[in-house]
């Protein structure tokens, strides 16, 4: 890196950064402004009577009902639980969909014998294999995870042969005319060709794979958010149920922020 | 050395579900060493199935392609290939782009083919940009960086496919003598397919003009303009007849 180089630079310049800087800070303002007020509204409509606190909850009530759960220990254990199913989910989907692209990718003719199967696959509501699951490998936390999977898996295998595919054909024939293997082209010039896609299809799968895991844990499940979800609506306990929500919110948001940075790492080793 | 690459009686056939289309219909020229033959036609001709057939991608339907007196394999290594994009990867730095070839050849341990990538480097302007990204390089000096990049495998001929088309008019004309020179300095014998007649003329000791599809060879016109950049070329006294009558060729 250079050392920065101390430039006077001219009054519109200072101006134009001082109108980043306000913009930049106009859309942090009513960014917090407006949880503030939404959380505030919450809180003022339920405790005045407006709205019924047993229907709607309120956030004083959600904080309350998140100490309780912690008191008596269940709060980590849900938490953990849909945790675990949702990483493992993500990952085994994220892995198996980019290596099952590969090879596709590999065997055009294997690509062209399974690609009406992906079709239907792919336009399949995964949901709908949820009984079949819980008869195959039980009901829990595997029937979860496999949930998750199946929910990824397809996105990530069309998408991730979508890129590979649409790897430039001079390219490859650059890549030929060097005298490359299909090994050394898929290596050094598919791959890292797809790698923004892959990011994407990476922040795709986080949404996924809390579906897959709610659903999963809707369907069959002893401990989860969805459990938890599931249990509170039945039990008529709407706190419990806006508690894991809210618990949902913050948990799929500190994974996509986990996923992000390896993106934007990547674009700035680009430029 | 005379008829160093060689076509005699070439033709070509592409398949398709109709039918069978004739490219190329015995195509006769040849390409001695150190000369820049250009290739010109009308669009569709089959200019770069002649391109393609030399660097042994498609295999002739007929005839022979003889490189250095001996027939074209698969993939031979003896043909450097430049392509009308560069093709930079923008995730590889200058240098890691110049050193594709030799990693896929597995020659990029051997110090001798480094220093010379290096060398190329240094002589042509480009070693300051060797740690920048393609993208921070201009349109002129990424051309440059592909053309090293196919140097450095030391290929015995050169094929350029419309290397200059994706540049603008300005930059076109100062890539084009960049890249002749460097052709030249090298010694390099090279087959540019062109659709710009001028191009050709400023460039080539020898224009082969085509017929239009399936193409064979119309005529053959050696040049010998004044003027040692193909800039200074475009101002020799016969440069616009020649012009005329390739062009008068062409339709």
């Amino acid at each position: 890196m250079k050392k920065k180089q101390k430039i006077n630079y001219s009054k519109a310049h200072a101006k134009y950064l001082k109108r980043l800087k306000k913009d930049k800070f106009i859309v942090i303002f009513w960014q917090i402004f407006l949880f503030l007020a939404f959380v505030g509204l919450w809180e003022l409509l339920s405790s005045t009577g407006a709205i019924d606190p047993f229907f709607f909850s309120s956030p004083s009530r959600i904080v309350s009902t998140i100490g309780e759960l912690a008191r008596t220990g269940n709060l980590w254990i849900h938490i953990w639980t849909s945790l675990y199913e949702t990483l493992l989910g993500f990952l085994i989907a994220s892995a198996l969909g980019f290596i099952i692209a590969v090879i596709l990718w590999w065997s055009e003719k294997l690509r062209k014998i399974l690609e009406p199967y992906l079709i239907i696959l792919n336009s399949l509501p995964k949901i709908a294999l949820g009984p079949m699951i819980i008869l195959w490998v039980g009901s829990g936390t595997k029937a979860t995870i496999v949930m998750c999977v199946l929910i990824c898996i397809i996105i990530t295998t069309i998408s991730m042969l979508n890129a590979f595919i649409s790897c430039d054909k001079d390219k490859i024939l650059l890549m030929r005319s060097m005298h490359a293997n299909k090994f050394q082209i898929l290596y050094k010039l598919v791959l890292p060709n797809a790698l923004p896609e892959f990011f994407s299809v990476l922040k795709i799968n986080v949404g996924m794979s809390w579906v897959g895991t709610i659903m999963g844990e809707y369907l069959s499940s002893r401990a989860g958010l969805g459990y938890l979800i599931n249990y509170g609506s039945q039990m008529l306990q709407l706190d419990i149920v806006m508690t894991s929500i809210v618990l949902l919110c913050i948990l799929a948001a500190g994974m996509y922020l986990c996923v992000s940075p390896l993106e934007k790492r990547h674009n700035k080793q680009i430029t | 050395m005379k008829d160093f690459l060689q076509f005699k009686d070439v033709s070509y056939f592409y398949q398709t579900k109709e039918n069978e289309v004739q490219a190329l219909d015995k195509v006769n020229f040849s390409v001695d060493e150190e000369e820049f033959a250009s290739l010109v036609g009308p669009s569709g001709c089959g200019k770069t199935t002649i391109l393609s057939l030399t660097a042994g991608l498609l295999e002739p339907s007929s005839g022979q392609i003889l490189l250095q007196g001996s027939p074209i394999k698969k993939n031979d290594s003896r043909i450097g290939y430049m392509f009308q994009r560069d093709h930079l990867f923008e995730w590889r730095s200058i240098w890691q782009n110049i050193k594709l070839g030799l990693e896929v050849q597995k020659k990029n341990k051997d110090e001798k083919s480094l220093a010379f990538a290096d060398e190329l480097l240094r002589k042509y302007d480009l070693y300051n940009f060797k740690n920048k990204k393609p993208r921070q390089l201009s349109g002129g000096m990424r051309q440059r960086v592909a053309l090293i990049r196919t140097l450095v495998l030391k290929p015995a001929l050169l094929l350029l496919d419309e290397p200059f088309s994706a540049l603008d008019f300005q930059t076109r004309l100062k890539v084009c003598d960049d890249v002749y020179d460097i052709i030249k300095q090298e010694k390099k014998t090279a087959l540019l397919v062109t659709h710009d007649i001028s191009e050709a003329l400023s460039m080539s000791n020898k224009v082969i003009i085509l017929s239009s599809r399936p193409a064979s060879t119309k005529k053959i016109v050696r040049l010998n303009f004044s003027g040692d950049t193909p800039l200074k070329k475009r101002e020799a006294e016969n440069f616009g007849k020649h012009f005329e009558m390739i062009w008068r060729n062409l339709t």
